[in-house]
């Protein structure tokens, strides 16, 4: 299991940021507009081509993959940008974009000379997309008879699928039940095929309801529930004997 | 292992390096241009921000058939106001909107990321992507909004909505007493990124 997949309910981190900024050093600025860049150029989309080079996929999943495979404590240590800086640099090595070594030593000459320019090129063709991308957006519903299984008010039970790479069911929830809150009209696909972990296609999602208290026995505050949104692999018929607890 | 505990001492120094590097080498490789990620950042600033739902809340406090129709089908009572193109746009495709009401808190959080209702909020604040706001609040909101310093009574239900799959949600906060003479306007105003999330209420001036 990762850590990152049950941050939910962690004990003993102590209090909670309340930074308010979006952006906390000028530079972070800079490789959120990089993120955002590549997933508008990214190779499924159905946007204009442009003469971009940039001819492979990057969704939030690739970002996501990235942080959910890092160390747990490097997780911890590393503020938001600075993991999506090495996700994303790592991708664009790895990807064969750019090389390591030259992204080392272009690093060097912009530490010795912060103000050194950027160069100057590129084809406004690029940016066009960037902005049709931002407008337009990627909606994951499509036009598929999603035959949903249950109903508001059913009684179900999360599912314990493998654990793999990466996931939209947050851990906490997996083997807990719920009640459903609402059945989303229509099938949403996700970013990615996450194998084994079973979602991707066109699929029902439901709002599940959970008592805090099924989720942490004796240890969570009174008078408050907790909502998820699940894709339908993870949404099972209820345990008998977990549905006439939750009764 | 110590090595792991420590940062580099110059750590921002050498993360704007970084960063710069990577930028110089995208565009002159042809990925990008020297103007896509101004074009984001300007995009955010002008389009697609919190701008944009304190429109929405402030005409849901003035418009009770409004604030209606924006919970039952929140993207189509958006497309009724006059906001920019793209609402249904990146990060905005299927919003749900949820309003708090006497004896009713909502929050919103993300414990896997840090998904958010782009067009109508634009960028999430440190605060929501904070990986401790992320672990507590799913299990102890009520003593996370104390450290806000937003607190919330045993009587008044607290409902928590973990973003998980395809929806971005945001608030619609109480309207605040006292403000029956201000007009749309100054009551957009008095609506903020973390009242449109849960942390904070809407307050008079």
């Amino acid at each position: 299991m990762k850590l990152q997949h049950y941050l939910g309910g962690l004990e003993g981190l102590g209090p909670v940021s309340t930074e308010t900024r979006v952006f906390v050093e000028p530079w972070e600025t800079r490789i959120f507009g990089i993120h955002t860049a590549m997933m508008a150029l990214s190779a499924q989309l159905p946007l204009p081509q442009t003469p971009s080079v940039f001819h492979t996929i990057w969704t939030w999943a690739d970002l996501r993959k990235g942080a959910e495979s890092l160390n747990p404590f490097d997780y911890f240590k590393y503020r938001y940008y600075e993991k999506w800086l090495g996700g994303i640099s790592g991708y664009f090595i790895d990807q064969g974009y750019i090389t390591e070594d030259e992204l080392d030593a272009l690093t060097e000459e912009y530490y010795a000379d912060p103000r050194k320019p950027l160069p100057r090129a590129g084809d406004p063709a690029i940016d066009d997309r960037v902005t049709k991308y931002l407008v337009e957006g990627d909606s994951p519903a499509r036009d598929v008879v999603a035959t949903p299984e249950f109903s508001v008010g059913d009684v179900v039970t999360i599912a314990n699928v493998p654990s793999v790479e990466h996931t939209r069911l947050p851990g906490f929830l997996r083997c807990k039940t719920g009640v459903i809150e609402t059945v989303y009209p229509g099938a949403y696909t996700y970013l990615c095929d996450t194998g084994a972990d079973g979602i991707g296609a066109a699929m029902a999602v439901y709002c599940v309801r959970f008592n805090p208290n099924d989720l942490w026995p004796g240890n969570a505050e009174p008078n408050f529930s907790l909502y998820a949104d699940l894709y339908a692999r993870y949404v099972s018929p209820a345990d008998v004997s977990e549905s006439i607890k939750a009764a | 292992m110590s090595e792991r505990f420590k940062y580099r001492e110059d750590r921002e120094a050498h993360n704007a390096a970084r960063v710069r590097a990577l930028e110089a080498l995208l565009i002159k490789k042809g990925i990008i241009t020297d103007r896509t990620v101004d074009t984001v950042l300007e995009y955010f600033e002008t389009k697609m921000g919190p701008f944009n739902g304190a429109k929405i809340v402030a005409r849901a406090w003035v418009d009770p058939d409004f604030k209606r129709r924006l919970i039952e089908d929140t993207p189509k009572a958006i497309a009724e106001l006059d906001l920019p193109d793209g609402m249904a746009g990146a990060e905005g495709e299927h919003m749900r909107a949820v309003a708090n009401a006497p004896g009713i808190h909502n929050l919103i959080i993300c414990t896997l990321c840090s998904c958010y209702p782009w067009p109508v909020l634009g960028l999430p604040p440190y605060w929501y992507k904070d990986p401790t706001f992320r672990s507590r609040a799913a299990r102890e909101p009520r003593a996370v909004l104390a450290e806000f310093g937003l607190p919330i009574s045993e009587e008044v239900e607290v409902k928590v909505w973990d973003s998980s799959a395809q929806i971005r949600w945001f608030v619609v906060p109480e309207r605040p007493a006292g403000t029956e003479s201000l007009s749309e306007m100054e009551l957009e105003a008095l609506v903020t990124p973390e009242a449109m999330m849960g942390v904070a209420v809407a307050k008079a001036a």
